[in-house]
């Protein structure tokens, strides 16, 4: 599994550096938050990397979007009609638009627009074959990635997640751009049924036959592992390591107003504002939070200064927990179904010990602490493990 | 029991046929063993005149089309009144052996029995899957042991033909089949949601049934409805078989006998492709 870049607020400059340093990796364009002209600058820039692949997401999840960047783009349609988009030119000349934009970009595989469902019904599903239809008539050039986004509520709800899969089956893309909404708008989810869903939606993907990107991601997606996810796309603020539909419209009130500074420790999976770290060097437990192999950028937090005070910029902090996901992430799969499998449990039970003893003595990662968040990572081991567990085993070699 | 006098009218209607002996009586059809002078060893069934004559001609159809040495063929199909009033009767290949139900009688089956059960059903199933047909009633009743050890599917008295309209109305609530045996979208009735997938879900459990000797949705259940509740509930236990293949069967029949379809293999292909290599693992061990 790889992980990719989600691109959001202010990545540009993240990304290059990140590609760069890891010796190759993949973004995720985001128009909203790129002009067309930063798009084609960021493309040639990450592309003329070693390794460095883009792709772009239309975004088109809410065809009636008035966030004004996202809408000001060439290939946004002007006028959206919901009963005849999807069988009119309108759709034919999105498509048209969307290639010719692929093709300019040097993108590596087309990604598909795609929009919310609220609920997995077939009005939802005939759009996702006319999109897929379209795309094939109009013939990108390159692999076709469909997206599939869903409401929090329709990826908990069994029934509409079995009737999307039930459909699925004749879906034929090449790859697919799962994008699902958190339940209560949470950053990491404690819904077992959201979570157990989600990675069976990857493994029935998988098993027929498409590569899956999960995007929006945080750590909690490493799972996505266990069902063989071929990448999961992560980024710097939460909204882009987890879904917000309402990010597309004018209205959003933008994260970044509410800026910390969060320190991720990969071994307990939680993240820490710095003030906690100062208490964690007050009682003696700093050293639990570093990490395995120290990273230069947040080494000074574990130099002996009052780790507040040493000066760990946002970026820093962006890169360090990119960097980090990104050695989890390749750490994250496995030779066998039974290998992976035990990896994630080992995972979670080294979190679950260190977390422990944070919480002892008063260590919290607040919203970002993942103690609660075990045991719904647990289920949704489990779950896959009854059901989708002895056909993974069995085909793992094959995904 | 047939009586003798029975046996007399079929006689008469059947002047060609001789050692006419009753086979067994369902509600759908009368059964009679007898020789024919050249196909040899034969089976006469005679269709109740009440039944759906559709019904019977799409499965007279879909033995003719599937293309398996263990579907016993059709040899004959012709219509005669009988006291009865007028029947469809079918003759056809007899398969001298005991089912499968009666061979439990003695035990599970031993692993190269079970191994050699799954292949030649898995193929059956297959050839089934090739002509769009899901049998639908897989159970140990509707299999026959011979006495090489084969194993032949029977009974396509309830199959259908997905490229074919349905016949069971689908406003009703409950489609046919045998309950223990039928995955939930069958019993359901979602005839949209029938495929080959149910009719491996049935094999899997009949499988089960064969490594262990006990029907895992049936046994001690108090009522139908605790039956229901099972398949709705509960998965199929691990095989515990004491050899090198047990892990791998205990994957499959889980696989096959999983209650959402999208869960189960895709197809009957791909569960032969997978029961093939467990038999070869088994075999190099």
């Amino acid at each position: 599994m790889e992980l990719y870049l989600q691109f959001g607020y202010g990545m540009m400059a993240l990304c290059r550096e990140l590609v760069e340093e890891w010796e190759g990796g993949t973004v995720i364009l985001s128009p909203r938050d790129l002009t067309s002209d930063q798009c084609q600058r960021l493309s040639n820039s990450i592309r003329s990397l070693p390794n460095g692949k883009v792709l772009f997401d239309p975004q088109f999840y809410l065809p009636h979007a008035d966030h004004e960047r996202l809408v000001a783009h060439d290939f946004w349609p002007k006028a959206y009609s919901t009963g005849g988009f999807f069988g009119g030119p309108e759709l034919a000349k999105l498509m048209s638009d969307l290639k010719a934009l692929n093709d300019e970009l040097g993108t590596d595989q087309a990604v598909l627009p795609g929009l919310l469902a609220q609920e997995v019904t077939d009005d939802w599903l005939a759009t996702q074959a006319a999109v897929l239809e379209e795309a094939q008539a109009v013939s990108f050039g390159r692999p076709l990635c469909q997206t599939i986004a869903l409401s929090a509520e329709a990826c908990r709800m069994e029934t509409q997640v079995e009737h999307l899969l039930e459909h699925a089956e004749n879906f034929k893309a090449d790859s697919y751009y799962l994008v699902v909404q958190h339940p209560k708008g949470n950053y990491l989810v404690d819904d077992p049924a959201w979570l157990s869903n989600l990675v069976d939606i990857i493994a029935g993907l998988k098993l027929n036959g498409g590569k899956v990107i999960v995007g929006y991601s945080n750590h909690q997606m490493i799972v996505a592992a266990i069902a063989k996810a071929d990448a999961i796309a992560s980024g710097t603020w939460m909204n882009v390591r987890s879904f917000p539909p309402e990010k597309f419209q004018l209205s959003y009130q933008e994260e970044i107003r509410q800026r910390a500074i969060w320190y991720y420790c990969p071994r307990a999976l939680s993240e820490y504002k710095l003030p906690f770290l100062d208490i964690a060097k007050r009682v003696g437990v700093l050293d639990m939070l570093a990490p395995t192999v120290m990273d230069p950028r947040v080494a000074n937090l574990f130099g002996g200064e009052q780790p507040s005070t040493v000066g760990l910029s946002e970026g820093a902090a962006f890169r360090y927990y990119l960097s980090s996901l990104k050695l989890q992430v390749d750490e994250s799969l496995k030779g066998s179904f039974e290998d992976t499998i035990s990896a994630h449990e080992i995972l979670l039970t080294e979190a679950e010990t260190i977390l422990a003893s944070l919480r002892s003595r008063g260590i919290r990662g607040q919203m970002r602490d993942f103690t609660e968040i075990v045991d719904v990572n647990r289920a949704a081991i489990a779950a896959t493990i009854a059901t989708r567990g002895p056909i993974l085993r069995h085909q793992w070699h094959a995904l | 029991m047939q009586t003798q006098n029975t046996f007399s009218w079929i006689n008469s209607l059947f002047p060609d046929l001789s050692s006419i002996q009753p086979l067994g009586q369902g509600g759908q059809k009368l059964v009679f063993s007898a020789t024919h002078p050249t196909e040899g060893d034969v089976v006469l069934k005679i269709i109740h005149p009440f039944q759906d004559p559709e019904g019977v001609r799409r499965e007279i159809l879909a033995v003719q089309q599937i293309a398996s040495s263990r579907v016993p063929k059709i040899l004959a199909v012709g219509r005669v009144d009988t006291p009865m009033g007028s029947c469809i009767w079918i003759r056809e290949q007899r398969i001298m052996g005991i089912t499968l139900r009666e061979r439990l009688q003695n035990g599970p089956l031993p692993i190269d029995e079970l191994l050699k059960f799954g292949i030649q059903m898995l193929e059956s199933l297959s050839a089934a899957e090739d002509e769009h047909i899901v049998h639908r009633d897989v159970k140990p009743e509707n299999i026959i042991v011979d006495h090489l050890g084969n194993y032949w599917l029977i009974d396509f008295g309830i199959a259908r033909n997905l490229s074919m309209s349905p016949l069971t109305p689908l406003t009703l609530p409950f489609g046919k089949f045998t309950l223990g045996y039928a995955p939930l979208e069958q019993i359901r009735n979602v005839q949209s949601e029938i495929d080959a997938r149910a009719d491996l879900f049935a094999f899997g459990v009949t499988f089960f049934e064969c490594a262990t000797g006990v029907q895992p949705f049936i046994d001690g259940a108090a009522s139908q409805f605790e039956i229901l509740r099972r398949l709705e509930n509960n998965l199929i236990p691990p095989l515990h078989l004491g050899c090198e293949a047990a892990n791998s069967l205990t994957d499959l029949v889980s696989s096959l006998t999983q209650r959402r379809r999208d869960h189960r293999p895709s197809n009957v292909g791909d569960a032969l492709v997978w029961m093939k290599d467990i038999l070869k693992a088994q075999t190099k061990a």
